[in-house]
């Protein structure tokens, strides 16, 4: 039973997340201004289709807006924070070229990426045990080779706690 | 407690002219890309906000960059007009700087009636050449 549409590979989360581009802190809008026909816009076309799904999903605050045959040429034009804009022209450009070119000039570069990775890693402790939310595993049982979970396997008589103390009342 | 800027969450929004039926302020749609997540697709959802405008220059259609104010000017209205990016009817495509309709320029953009005598009398030559090459062939 395949997927529904033209390219339904688009709508799986493994490819959202294999988007490149996130955005610096400074980019609030990306306004998308292309043409549905014509040579020069082909770029721009595939752009819109296979990656602004993936920009969506990695800069969920960032609003895009798509234009569709409002001006002869295609072009990308940023909004940042401090009242600046950035026009990029995309005329006759593929699809990885305009990918590389907004990456360069807006994206953040990948050690700052790595430094944020770590940042978040720091904030939650490999080693607690927890609500799965917070915490990586909820009980000791969970691991290879300790004492399996009393409710799946019953304890040995020596570690149940009405043997142990009956033993003590005997003694 | 400061709130440097913007008692609102979004700061910059383009969006489009709705109504300005109000006296100074603009009814702006603002579109945002949100995920549906059992499609796993991206959906326009509009909101709408009012902009203050105090020159009343925003005719409905209009595509506009809205500022957020550092405290709201009343009950709805949180933002102020910025700029207009492309006024309906009336677009001028960035990159030349030109009018323009659609997918056409409404304004011929060569310059064929600014060329002075030398220039066309260097074109003319060169298309003589050209004559030239291909009875050669």
């Amino acid at each position: 039973m395949p997927m529904k549409g033209r390219f339904p590979v688009r709508r799986t989360l493994q490819y959202l997340s294999q988007g490149d581009i996130v955005f610096k802190s400074s980019v609030k809008v990306m306004t998308v201004n292309y043409n549905t026909a014509g040579e020069l816009s082909e770029g721009a076309r595939k752009f819109v289709f296979f990656n602004i799904p993936q920009i969506q999903y990695k800069n969920p605050w960032v609003q895009i807006m798509l234009f569709r045959n409002m001006t002869p040429s295609p072009f990308l034009r940023f909004y940042l924070d401090n009242g600046e804009q950035v026009l990029v022209d995309v005329e006759d450009k593929t699809n990885k070229e305009i990918i590389e070119h907004v990456k360069k000039i807006l994206g953040k570069s990948k050690e700052m990426l790595e430094k944020e990775e770590r940042e978040r890693k720091k904030l939650s402790h490999p080693a607690t045990f927890g609500p799965k939310k917070y915490h990586l595993r909820e009980c000791m049982c969970e691991i290879e080779g300790q004492v399996p979970c009393p409710a799946l396997v019953p304890l040995p008589k020596e570690m149940r706690g009405k043997y142990k103390a009956a033993m003590k009342n005997e003694a | 407690m400061s709130v440097p800027r913007g008692a609102v969450h979004a700061k910059w929004i383009v969006g489009k002219v709705i109504g300005t039926k109000m006296q100074k302020t603009a009814k702006v749609r603002v579109t945002r890309l949100v995920l549906d997540p059992y499609l796993l697709k991206f959906f326009n959802k509009r909101k709408t906000y009012f902009a203050h405008d105090p020159l009343q220059q925003c005719v409905v259609g209009d595509i506009v960059l809205l500022k957020a104010l550092p405290e709201r000017k009343s009950k709805h209205v949180k933002h102020e007009l910025a700029e207009i990016v492309f006024k309906v009817g009336n677009v001028i495509d960035p990159i030349t700087g030109k009018p323009c309709a659609g997918t056409r320029f409404l304004e011929n953009l060569s310059d064929s009636e600014n060329l002075t005598e030398a220039d066309t009398t260097y074109l003319s030559e060169k298309l003589q050449e050209l004559k030239v090459c291909s009875t050669d062939k």
